[in-house]
């Protein structure tokens, strides 16, 4: 696999093939925090292109031999952030269904452009997500980043600009109210049982 | 519920965006932060600034009256101010992009704090030296817009070089960098003020770096970030 380190030298030398490969390298699990944090592909879309656009513009910011990846994923965190203080998604109303795109679907009704999508049991899916959803910002980043992301405490405490203490909490917190959420038995309760 | 129960799938991210595909186009190659060499720039530029507004403003008449263990060991404490959070500020961790933020504003805090104590525990002073006290504390302001203006250079550098470099934490980041341009401005105090009253070198001249700190908090990040 590609080194993220080597393509941003790289990229930053002039050489734009690696940047496309930087963009295939991080944004399949840049865009699932996006989505995750966003609960809409739509506004994960933009964000993930908005983040990588910044990436393209402060790329002299690059240290060499730096690892540009929780950089990046800090910028993707701001841009959510500014997102969500903008409070810039105005709920949009359709007035003319005439003006609905067709949507290409397989003979199952899937929409063709998810069918590279892997699968999942969908109920657990819609109903994590649910969960993920009903929790508050910081506890919902937390989770995702330490837990679905597979970062460490200290990585997600670098890239959500907090100390490590506070993320612990947050992801503590975070995991006991989506277990609570989905009717799992909370840590305590499990050791208490064994 | 174990963790692998929360393993939800990634989903296939949208390709790239035609404005970004159109600025890859006429990609060209970019210098890269050099945190080190851009430390040694903001350092030597501030204080070479600093020597130079001693030089026309001129050393404090007192200097010679003065103990010279206190004139050294205070400057260096300046001068320690001074360099620590810029440092921390400017120099990320080995392996790492991003300011040691936390380091950073630590290492201001403490200045911030040492030198209130220094300036209103340790002020010696001669016959030439003045003593404002509460009566005429106001008076001090001048105090208080020379180290600020001192500040400025160190903290506008810093911003310069740190542009992209800090998308979370900014504040922090700025904070420190006014704190270590406030300990500077503080150094050209000590050197040139001859004011030695406690209320004038623990309020005015520690409060350079506090005032500083929050006025960098406030203003820098607004030039720092990427839009």
């Amino acid at each position: 696999m590609a080194d993220p380190k080597e393509l941003m030298a790289r990229y930053c030398d002039g050489e734009a093939g690696a940047f496309r490969e930087l963009y295939a390298l991080v944004s399949p699990k840049l865009y699932g925090y996006l989505v995750k944090m966003t609960r809409s592909k739509a506004v994960a879309d933009d964000l993930l292109q908005q983040t990588f656009l910044k990436v393209h513009r402060a790329r002299a910011a690059y240290v060499r031999g730096a690892d540009p990846v929780p950089w990046i994923y800090s910028i993707a965190h701001r841009t959510f952030i500014d997102d969500v203080r903008k409070g810039k998604r105005a709920k949009v109303g359709v007035g003319d269904t005439d003006d609905l795109p067709e949507i290409a679907a397989d003979l199952h009704g899937e929409p063709a452009d998810r069918k590279d999508e892997p699968r999942a049991d969908p109920e657990l899916l819609a109903a994590t997500l649910d969960a993920l959803a009903e929790l508050p910002e910081q506890q919902r980043e937390a989770v995702v980043l330490t837990k679905l992301q597979g970062k460490s405490v200290a990585e997600a405490a670098e890239i959500a600009g907090t100390t490590v203490g506070a993320m612990k909490v947050r992801a503590h917190r975070g995991y006991e109210a989506l277990r609570a959420k989905l009717g799992a038995p909370s840590a305590k309760q499990s050791r208490e049982a064994s | 519920m174990t963790d692998d129960d929360l393993a939800l799938p990634d989903f296939a991210p949208p390709p790239m965006a035609k404005e970004l595909e159109a600025e890859l186009g006429s990609l060209e190659p970019v210098a890269t932060r050099r945190p080190v060499r851009q430390l040694a720039i903001v350092g030597i530029v501030s204080l070479l600034y600093g020597g130079l507004l001693l030089a026309v403003l001129s050393i404090r008449r007192d200097a010679g009256e003065l103990p010279v263990e206190w004139l050294v060991f205070g400057g260096l404490a300046w001068f320690l101010g001074f360099v620590v959070p810029c440092y921390l500020a400017l120099v990320p961790a080995p392996g790492s992009m991003l300011s040691r933020r936390r380091l950073a504003v630590t290492s201001a805090i403490v200045a911030a704090i040492a030198f209130v104590v220094m300036g209103w525990l340790v002020h010696p002073h001669g016959p030439s030296s003045e003593q404002y006290n509460a009566e005429r504390f106001i008076q001090g302001h001048w105090c208080l817009e020379l180290g600020l203006a001192t500040a400025l250079v160190p903290v506008i550098l810093g911003a310069m070089f740190l542009r992209g470099a800090m998308p979370v934490g900014s504040r922090w980041i700025a904070a420190a960098l006014g704190a270590g341009g406030g300990s500077l401005g503080g150094l050209v105090l000590h050197l040139h003020c001859r004011i030695t009253d406690p209320m004038h070198t623990g309020i005015i001249h520690a409060g350079v770096v506090t005032v500083a700190a929050l006025l960098a908090a406030a203003l820098v990040p607004r030039a720092t970030d990427v839009r």
